[in-house]
């Protein structure tokens, strides 16, 4: 396994590996101290070797100097804006998957990320498990899971007859809450925000409800979980939900 | 006319000014040509008794008295003459000119002078006839002492005639003057007004959609220009407070963002960690919702801000607004179901606005969430989409808690809660109805509430109303623009109408 830096600590078994063999090297961009050892320390459990620079210059300086598999960068940033960062990268570097971290949230602000070369954007403040989403999504850099077929344990959602069963027993659903129960099978074991849910089941402009996400989700559980002993379906206090597929106990 | 026109009160003011002053002419006029008349009068009859003693009582020694007849009554011919002359010595009348004719004025009635007031000087004496006259006493003493009384008389009927025919011109013609003055002056007044009106009108519109327009600057050099200009300025004052004020709280939300960002992270990582205590889960959990709701009002108030601000882009089209409410309720109904509330709908399709999409459905969102917050299980709930007077017209009504009376100008106010301990509870922002506003307000839109309390609330909506062929009308696919990925559309077309039957 070869070793970029002296700076990278991260060697352990199962640690997410790039192309070239070594760990997934992601470069955070971002003044905020907080905000940046928060994403490091989520990302560094993950597995990922992570790079903090807290300025624009920074950032550029690493950004030459290693070849990242990922950059997440914040917009407001000293020194170089991160839309001016984010142009120079692109003159050098069409591949490198960008993802950007925005305090502002207006469509047109979007657009312009687009436009300059952003992957994705999130917008703060986000769910830490949302930051890993995107950022395992961008990593794959393939086709998400398509197969008709989704299985997690003994859940089964069959995408061409949109019939779901669970060992064996079949479970009707309305439209919203098949939505919701693909969403949460594509995640296995991923905790999936309400504001993810919300954006991806519903769209934005439901965002202002306090509680349709989990008044759907409590119906869709009783239907999946109930009588059985194993409650596939978790609320993560605070967080959001997770399915799990029970194997491991 | 409007009564409290400047246009009114100026013309009103100088017209009364003019009327004072044709007041004041015609009262001089008539008093100085009545003072002229009597003195005038007074002197012909002065004249003619100096005339009578210097020519036929100086002579009167010498020629006897017969000769003074003749004499006079030759000249002042009895029943004819003007003035009315009479010669006495004592109480006996030398000659007498008789009666008035034309008027008659029966003057053998009047007394001879007795009154030593009357000598040398005028007086008036009323006749029988109830004719006015004056006579002048002039008297003489003869060479043998004795004293002779000289009367002219004449009436005043000629000049009370003048005074009366002045009178009626003056009362005429006043008031004519004063109507065409007050018709020309107003008449007069719209043209330098009218700077005034064009400036009020433009102000009018100024700051009802965006600051951004200027009057027009009069260019006349005097108080209107000056007044156009000193408005622009406070339209520029204005606008860059209420910019002010707009960046203020885009950048407050702003800056609020990293914070949560940490406050969540934190408390993300904290709840992660394996043997915590309940009570300490619980906790975190706790400070975790709370954060999201944080989350919440910043986004929510950056939206508010961004929109009327009109920083926010809009994407303008043409959409059905039973498209938009048809989806949305379809996106909600469990909701309602939960709480076991009857959702009635009535359509009246097709309701075509220009808007967009998605902040329209915001506003039904908000809407139907408010009316299921505030309903009580087993209530109902009646959607309402259709052209009413010429406007595209949403109306949501539910059989909820409704609002006090004094409360309902205020729903739409930011973070203004009807029921404090209520909405609290139920965790919203307190900014739903604020946002609606915002959206309607860029929209062109009016948003309206009426609430009888304890028996439920209306709200209604009202966009003005795009006017399509059909041939229009058959391209616009509002459902593809909602947002929803055409594939899914398709997918779920059959399990969306198994949702909208249950309402």
């Amino acid at each position: 396994m070869k070793c970029f830096s002296s700076k990278l600590q991260l060697h352990f078994m199962g640690q997410a590996i790039n192309g070239h063999g070594g760990a997934m090297r992601i470069l955070v961009i971002e003044d905020e101290q907080k905000v940046s050892a928060l994403i490091k320390r989520g990302l560094t459990s993950e597995r990922y070797a992570v790079d903090v620079a807290a300025d624009g210059i920074e950032g550029w300086e690493l950004a030459e100097a290693y070849p990242y598999d990922l950059m997440i960068l914040d917009l407001m940033i000293p020194r170089l804006t991160g839309a001016e960062l984010l142009q120079r990268v692109r003159r050098k570097n069409t591949f490198l998957p960008v993802l950007v971290l925005t305090a502002r949230d207006s469509i047109d602000d979007k657009v312009k990320l687009f436009e300059v070369g952003a992957d994705d954007y999130l917008t703060k403040p986000f769910a830490f498990a949302e930051l890993l989403m995107r950022v395992k999504a961008l990593l794959r850099r393939g086709p998400v899971n398509r197969s008709s077929t989704l299985r997690v344990g003994e859940l089964e959602l069959d995408r061409l007859t949109q019939q779901v069963r669970r060992a064996g027993k079949r479970i009707e659903l309305t439209a919203k809450e098949y939505a919701l129960l693909e969403y949460f099978m594509q995640n296995e074991e991923r905790v999936l925000s309400r504001n993810m849910i919300i954006e991806h089941v519903w769209d934005q402009s439901f965002d202002g409800i306090t509680n349709i996400v989990d008044v759907y989700v409590r119906h869709l559980r009783s239907k999946v979980d109930d009588g059985n002993l194993f409650k596939m379906i978790r609320t993560i206090r605070g967080t959001g939900y997770t399915i799990r597929s029970g194997n491991e106990t | 006319m409007k009564r409290n026109s400047l246009r009114t009160r100026v013309t009103t003011f100088y017209v009364g000014m003019l009327a004072v002053a044709l007041l004041v002419f015609s009262v001089a006029v008539y008093f100085g040509i009545r003072a002229f008349l009597n003195r005038s009068l007074e002197r012909t009859l002065s004249n003619s008794a100096q005339t009578i003693v210097s020519d036929y009582l100086v002579p009167l020694g010498q020629k006897g008295e017969p000769w003074l007849v003749a004499e006079m009554t030759e000249s002042y011919p009895p029943g004819y003459s003007d003035p009315f002359v009479r010669v006495s010595q004592g109480s006996r009348i030398l000659y007498q000119s008789g009666d008035m004719r034309d008027p008659f004025v029966s003057m053998s009635k009047v007394p001879l002078p007795s009154n030593p007031k009357w000598f040398n000087t005028f007086h008036r004496e009323t006749v029988s006839s109830g004719q006015r006259v004056v006579i002048y006493t002039l008297t003489y003493r003869t060479p043998t002492g004795s004293l002779v009384f000289v009367e002219t008389a004449a009436t005043i009927e000629s000049t009370r005639h003048v005074l009366q025919s002045l009178l009626l011109v003056l009362l005429l013609t006043t008031p004519t003057i004063l109507v065409v003055a007050a018709v020309g002056g107003y008449l007069l007044m719209s043209r330098p007004l009218r700077p005034v009106v064009v400036l009020t009108e433009q102000a009018e519109r100024v700051g009802r959609k965006e600051m951004g327009e200027r009057l027009p600057v009069i260019r006349t050099g005097d108080e209107l220009e000056r007044l156009s200009l000193a408005l622009n300025r406070m339209i520029e004052r204005l606008e860059a407070a209420l910019a002010h004020n707009h960046r203020f709280s885009a950048d407050a939300s702003h800056e609020l963002r990293t914070p949560l960002t940490i406050i969540r992270g934190e408390l993300e990582a904290l709840i992660q960690m394996p043997t915590l205590p309940p009570h300490v889960i619980e906790g975190i959990g706790s400070a975790l919702e709370e954060s999201a709701r944080m989350a919440k009002i910043v986004h929510s108030l950056m939206t508010i801000s961004r929109l009327d601000g009109g920083d926010e882009q809009l994407e303008l089209v043409p959409v059905d607004l039973v498209d938009i409410v048809r989806v949305t309720l379809d996106h909600m109904g469990l909701l309602a179901e939960e709480k076991h509330i009857s959702v009635r709908t009535v359509y009246r399709p097709p309701v075509y606005v220009t808007g967009d999409p998605m902040r329209l459905k915001q506003v039904v969102v908000n809407l139907v969430d408010n009316a299921i917050k505030y309903t009580p299980n087993g209530g109902e709930i009646r959607v309402l989409v259709a052209v009413e007077k010429k406007a595209a017209c949403i109306e949501i009504s539910d059989t909820g808690i409704g609002i006090p009376a004094d409360s309902l100008k205020l729903v739409f106010d930011r973070f203004y809660r009807t029921d404090q301990a209520r909405s609290r509870e139920s965790g919203g922002t307190g900014l739903g109805l604020s946002i609606v506003k915002a959206i309607c307000d860029v929209h062109s839109g009016v948003a309206s509430v009426e609430s009888i309390e304890g028996n439920g609330t209306t709200v209604r909506i009202e966009f003005p109303l795009l006017a399509l062929t059909l041939a229009q009308a058959d391209q616009i696919q509002t459902a593809a623009q909602l947002g929803v990925p055409p594939s899914d559309e398709v997918r779920f077309s059959d399990g969306a109408n198994e949702v909208s039957t249950r309402y």
